[in-house]
């Protein structure tokens, strides 16, 4: 009975920092699909978006509610920076150096949030305060607030991409840049508006992390290597994989930890990712790698 | 290029830059000798050589082959642990202990790129990125063996010739003479087989392969060699430093690497060191600015990241690239000697009777897509034979199969009696199977001559060894097709039916069997096209060499071949002298459509 | 345009590595900290106590009669990095004396860059081994593990009266040792603990830890923890997951940082401390000037680092001469030193104190317990 509680509360804590690497996965995926190229400030989108969260919450002493709001719009303008600053000027050159582009920006947003906010971590609470007790099983509510999130963002991801125009625009210049031109897609535009949406993903994850690991300069680096694995696991570039592949790892790490070590936890995922690129290297939901002619 | 005035010497007027860098080179280790320089600066000297001895095994592999690794810091670390390990917990001798380094970390290397390598791109990256984060998770963790997070201190310096280097001075000299062998080395790899194979990867790694080169062992190699490398640049830090700790070798010196090969230039060894000299000044040279710009010591590695995308956005070859297109502006060409060229012997002996290539109900199917659906055919020595055939008939999915491109769903393929069915494409090139494509693959950034040396250098290609005869041979299959005077000029900047003459020759210089020339009349213009048949009548009179082509230019098909088979839905419905098969009301059925299957 | 970049970088570059100049009416004290990386927040408070005691002492007419200048050298918190650190400052020859890191880990890196420079170096590092190395110029200003881990287990087991252990460590050299020094410490008074649960620096997630401590039915946890956030992180899991027991921790655990962030979830823990603000009369007038300068409450980072600045203040004018040798043996001199961290005796060892605080959380605030010093 006691194992049973133990093993269900591993799950739930592997469930929830799962849904984060999802979350973050998400904004990588969508930034594959519509540019080819890996975003390796990925996880300091998360980063800067909780700091924008206590700059209104804590700095400014906004209401909870419009702080939530103004650090999605703030993290929005931030995408849009970011496309034009980092991505735009490099897009015909492959992905190599916009790789190392990211990489850039990574070291700079880390190092400028510390020159402004200084190293000290900072406190956000909880959303709701409290949690669940059955039995001797916690459910932090935080942990169930990410959980919730992370199911409505997912929900309104299929929702969006299917059953909307600006969805369905965006569909199409993922999938074919030329024809997406010459059906009179401004395609420029549809990746500045992924770069717009990604962003402001990556700060919600930012901002509902917060209360759990703190809000920190290094909070971002850790998350988004595991999410990118979350991205290769599930399948590169497929929504659906980035979320199974995300909630894959924060379950696999979380057990992993419990039974095996707990000072290797941050090894299991990448173990996964070889094990999965060695036997499976489309991933999960990936198609099969095509042969080239 | 082509502006050269007839006054050009002909000799290279000797540019100064090669002697002021040796001069430098020369100067910089043994400054420490004539000036007392602190032990700061020492360690710093120490820090730019063995790092950019790492950051040279970046070249190798980014530069020259393409592929990304960041996991250089992982492959330093096996080497500085090798030497530290080795001298304080073994008790071998550093030189026994560097040899153990740098085979482990080739040896990784080698094992990592060659269950990784087949993926390429974005996994490259990922595998590399996973690989660096587990090596310092087990360095830091594996306390029994590496000493966890305090590191290992204490760390041997070798002797040499009886002398020991305790002396920072004259370790730094070791590790500079290192450097610069590490450096010539790399330079040099460029103009070598393997060299110009790492080239044609980076540059198509497609047109590599089917032109001969073993294009996963040349990454495997490439990935080696750069491993190794940083195993020979960790194993002389740990002795430099006396000190190592897991922090030396974790993912953000990894990316330190990259970042300094793409500063200074990935495409040179000489950028290299130069980015890695750069990028470790930098951090020094902003925290001793001025009082006035004082606040630059708090933001200064946050100004070290705009710099990196700045040098992405504005430098693409790097700091070297920019200085080498600088003086290549002040450079005339030499114009290309052509006297003395052999003729190119293309000359097969036509001593069987059998058919040069033969299907057997070979068939290739994408999904539900039949795309050639058991197709025989047998294609007779010394003749050229075109496949025609609507769109979407399964031409080019035909010549892509004889190619092993594609790997057949069923049946077999036999080139000269050898059944090449399981090949890969690099294999049956050793058969002495050529080909080109329709849309043009070559190295774009290679010269003429050495794209057609790729070519030439396949295996069992019938010329003496040496660099000499795969010059010789290239150049007189650049003759034949008329383009010996373009030899040193890059491709890209040629125009397109010269490109396309490249590409022939380029297939030529393998002495094949077997030419496959896929719609190599695509995108010609008349004049071009007229000079093409002339080429193809060429290649078909008396040498023996069998060609089997594709191409929509009726004219042409008929102008050259001896034989024409039609292919219509994955299906062969005709065959027979160009004069039988055109006539054929089958074959004008599929091309004008049938009239009753038609609405 | 290339031209310009390229002699401004040399000349950058040549100016950074041969131009250590230097005003003669000043003397120059090095401290190496950490600026970057993810160790910075607790840098920062050590550059703040420093800071403080130079302008202290600046106030009183300084060091024979010289203004005292900080030279800060960053260390990226990285090991690589303060050995580069040290070997920069320590080259330098106007630098008499040098304030060294609080983490073990990066003394022992530079600890062979220390012996070659020959310049007296103040530690914070309380690894026991940093002193034991036979390097003369190495002094410690906090009390080392081996008196933390037997006040721990001491105040635990003897005025706790409590025997089932379970200890939680961070796997770096301070956790490591600190670990090892406890289990020690309590085989001395007879206990064998029940758990010993390592964990990497940085984790997200504890809950494995908890529910280890859960199963081995432990009434007292030990802690060696090296990062305030983890302990934040770890406090909080182990409060919702039910964990009752006892619990005293290394410094870290009443850092401001730790128990800003934890908040309720530190509530009643109990901490030893090198450092209390109501220990002593010296730790009572600095914690006043502290949070006058600074505005944030003093901690451990901070007060050791006002204590070595002044130990080097004190040693060089005692030595009236700021030649290495001459300082070593005047802080070898020193008895019965009153600093903010109690009183300084230093041993041939290069170690000064020999006593911790034990401190409690309560509701927030940290209250003075007791102290237990182990000088003769």
């Amino acid at each position: 009975m006691d194992a049973l509680a133990n093993n269900f509360q591993v799950l739930f804590q592997g469930l929830a920092l799962g849904s984060i690497y999802a979350l973050v996965a998400l904004g990588f995926v969508l930034i594959i699909r519509a540019t080819n190229v890996v975003n390796f400030a990925q996880g300091d989108f998360a980063m800067l978006g909780a700091y924008m969260m206590v700059a209104f919450l804590v700095g400014v002493g906004l209401p909870y509610w419009l702080s939530f709001l103004l650090a999605l719009v703030g993290m929005g303008v931030f995408g849009l920076i970011f496309n034009y600053g980092v991505y735009y000027p490099l897009r015909h050159r492959g992905f190599l150096p916009v790789i190392i582009s990211t990489l850039g920006a990574s070291i700079f947003l880390q190092n400028t949030v510390l020159a402004i906010f200084g190293a000290q971590p900072k406190r956000l609470d909880n959303v709701i305060a409290g949690g669940v007790q059955i039995g001797s099983v916690f459910l932090d509510s935080q942990y169930l607030v990410i959980l919730a999130v992370t199911m409505v963002m997912v929900a309104f991801q299929f929702f969006f991409f299917e059953h909307t125009m600006l969805g369905k625009k965006l569909q199409a210049t993922s999938q074919d840049k030329d024809m997406a031109r010459l059906l009179g897609i401004p395609v420029a535009l549809m990746i500045a508006i992924t770069f717009v949406y990604s962003s402001a993903l990556g700060g919600l994850a930012g901002v509902l992390v917060g209360p759990v690991l703190f809000v920190s300069i290094g909070m971002g680096s850790i998350i988004a290597l595991k999410a990118f694995a979350a991205t290769i696991i599930g399948g590169f570039g497929d929504v659906k994989g980035a979320i199974v592949g995300g909630l894959f790892i924060g379950v696999i790490e979380s057990f992993a930890a419990f039974y095996i070590s707990v000072p290797y936890k941050d090894a299991y995922a990448f173990l996964m990712l070889f094990l999965v690129l060695i036997f499976r290297p489309q991933g999960f939901f990936g198609e099969r790698v095509s042969e080239k002619a | 290029m082509s502006t050269q005035t007839l006054e050009a010497p002909r000799k290279r007027r000797l540019s100064p830059w090669p002697f002021v860098l040796l001069v430098i080179a020369i100067a910089v280790p043994l400054l420490p000798y004539y000036t007392n320089v602190s032990h700061f600066v020492l360690s710093m000297f120490m820090q730019a050589t063995t790092y950019a001895i790492a950051v040279l095994g970046m070249v190798v592999v980014l530069g020259y082959t393409g592929q990304i690794n960041l996991a250089q810091a992982a492959f330093f670390g096996f080497g500085a642990y090798g030497v530290a390990l080795g001298t304080v917990s073994y008790g071998l001798s550093f030189w026994v202990s560097l040899a153990l380094g740098i085979g482990i970390a080739g040896l990784a290397g080698g094992i990592l790129g060659m269950t990784t390598l087949r993926l390429g791109g974005h996994y490259l990256a990922m595998i590399t990125i996973s690989f660096q984060q587990i090596f310092d998770l087990v360095a830091v963790n594996w306390i029994e063996v590496t000493h966890g997070p305090d590191g290992i201190a204490g760390i041997g310096r070798p002797s040499l010739f009886g002398h020991e280097l305790s002396d920072d001075r004259a370790y730094l000299l070791l590790c500079s003479l290192v450097l610069y062998a590490m450096i010539g080395a790399v330079w040099y790899l460029p103009q070598t087989r393997l060299g110009r194979a790492m080239r044609g990867v980076r540059e198509n790694e497609l047109a590599a392969e089917v032109v001969g080169v073993h294009t996963l062992r040349t990454k495997v190699i490439a990935f080696t060699l750069c491993a190794a490398l940083g195993g020979v640049g960790g194993g002389l830090y740990a002795g430099g430093f006396a000190y190592i700790s897991p922090d030396n070798f974790n993912f953000q010196r990894a990316v330190e690497f990259l970042s300094m090969v793409l500063l200074g230039g990935a495409q040179s060894p000489f950028g290299g060191a130069l980015g890695t000299t750069l990028l470790i000044l930098l951090p020094e040279w902003l925290k001793e600015m001025p009082p006035s710009l004082q606040f630059i010591k708090d933001v200064y590695l946050a100004i070290y990241g705009l710099a990196v995308i700045l040098i992405m956005v504005f430098m693409p070859e790097g700091i070297w690239g920019l200085l080498r297109n600088g003086w290549k502006k002040f450079r005339t060409a030499l114009p290309v000697d052509t006297s003395g060229i052999k003729p190119l012997n293309l000359d097969i002996a036509v001593t069987q009777t059998t058919p040069l290539l033969r299907l057997e109900g070979m068939q290739k199917f994408f999904g539900g897509l039949r795309a050639v659906d058991g197709i025989d055919l047998e294609v007779s020595r010394g003749t050229v034979h075109a496949l025609i055939g609507p769109n979407g008939s399964g031409k080019t999915t035909t010549l892509n199969v004889v190619n092993g491109i594609y790997k057949a769903t069923g049946g077999r393929i036999f080139i000269d009696g050898n059944d090449v069915t399981l090949k890969s494409p690099h294999e049956r090139a050793g058969h002495g199977l050529g080909r080109t494509f329709q849309n043009i693959r070559l190295f774009p950034s290679m010269s003429a001559l050495e794209n057609v040396i790729v070519g030439a250098q396949r295996d069992n290609n019938p010329i003496e060894p040496g660099a000499k005869a795969l010059r010789a041979r290239a150049m007189s299959a650049l003759q034949f097709v008329g383009l010996a005077d373009k030899a040193d000029t890059i491709v890209r900047s040629l125009p397109y039916g010269h490109q396309r003459l490249v590409e022939i020759a380029r297939a030529l210089a393998g002495h094949p069997k077997l030419l496959l020339l896929d719609e190599p009349a695509a995108g010609l213009n008349q004049t071009e096209k007229m000079e093409l048949v002339e080429l193809l009548k060429k290649l078909r009179s008396g040498h023996g060499l069998t060609v089997f082509l594709i191409d929509h230019d009726m004219g042409l098909v008929e102008k050259v071949s001896d034989r024409i088979t039609v292919l219509n839905f994955g299906k062969k419905i005709a065959e027979g002298t160009p004069q039988e098969v055109l006539r054929h009301p089958d074959v004008i059925a599929a091309y004008l459509g049938d009239p009753n299957a038609a609405a | 345009m290339r031209v310009s970049i390229w002699s401004a970088l040399s000349a950058g570059a040549f100016a950074s590595l041969f131009a250590l100049s230097a005003a003669a009416d000043t003397i120059r004290i090095g401290l190496v900290s950490e600026i970057t990386g993810p160790n910075a927040e607790a840098g920062s408070y050590t550059i703040n106590g420093a800071r403080l005691a130079v302008e202290q002492i600046n106030k009183k007419g300084g060091i024979l009669g010289k203004q005292v200048e900080l030279v800060i050298e960053d260390n990226q918190s990285t090991n690589p990095g303060t050995v580069l650190a040290f070997s920069k400052l320590g080259g330098n020859k106007d630098i008499p004396a040098i304030i060294g890191p609080i983490r073990s880990t990066q003394v022992q890196a530079a600890s062979p860059t220390i012996q070659k420079a020959g310049v007296p170096v103040m530690i914070g590092g309380t690894d026991p081994s940093l002193t034991h190395v036979s390097n003369p110029w190495v002094f410690r200003c906090r009390p080392n593990d081996t008196f933390s881990s037997r006040v721990i287990g001491d105040f635990g087991v003897t005025k706790l009266k409590l025997k089932k252990w379970a200890i939680v460590h961070s796997t770096d050299a301070f956790g490591s040792g600190g670990q090892k020094a406890l289990t020690e410490a309590l085989k001395g008074l007879g206990v064998e603990p029940v758990l010993i649960q390592g964990y990497t620096n940085n984790s997200q997630d504890f809950t494995p830890v908890v529910l280890a401590i859960k199963k081995s039915g432990a009434d007292v946890i030990g802690t060696y923890m090296t990062n305030s956030q983890d302990v934040g992180i770890f406090a909080k899991q182990l409060r919702q997951l039910g964990v009752t027991a006892t619990w005293i921790g290394s410094p870290s655990i009443v850092t401001d940082t730790a128990m800003k962030l934890a908040g309720d979830a530190l509530y009643d823990t109990y901490g030893i401390a090198d450092f209390n603000p109501d220990a002593n009369a010296e730790a009572k007038s600095y914690a006043v000037a502290y949070r006058a300068k600074y505005n944030v409450e003093p901690d451990v980072y901070s007060s050791w680092a006002f204590d070595a600045m002044n130990v080097i203040a004190q040693a060089i004018n005692s030595a009236k001469s700021d030649k290495a040798d001459d300082i070593r043996k005047a802080v070898l001199g020193l008895k019965n030193w009153k600093g903010v961290e109690g009183n300084y005796n230093f041993d041939a060892n290069g170690d000064g104190l020999r006593g911790y605080n034990i401190v409690k959380n309560e509701g927030g605030k940290v209250k003075f317990v007791d102290h237990i010093s182990f000088d003769k």
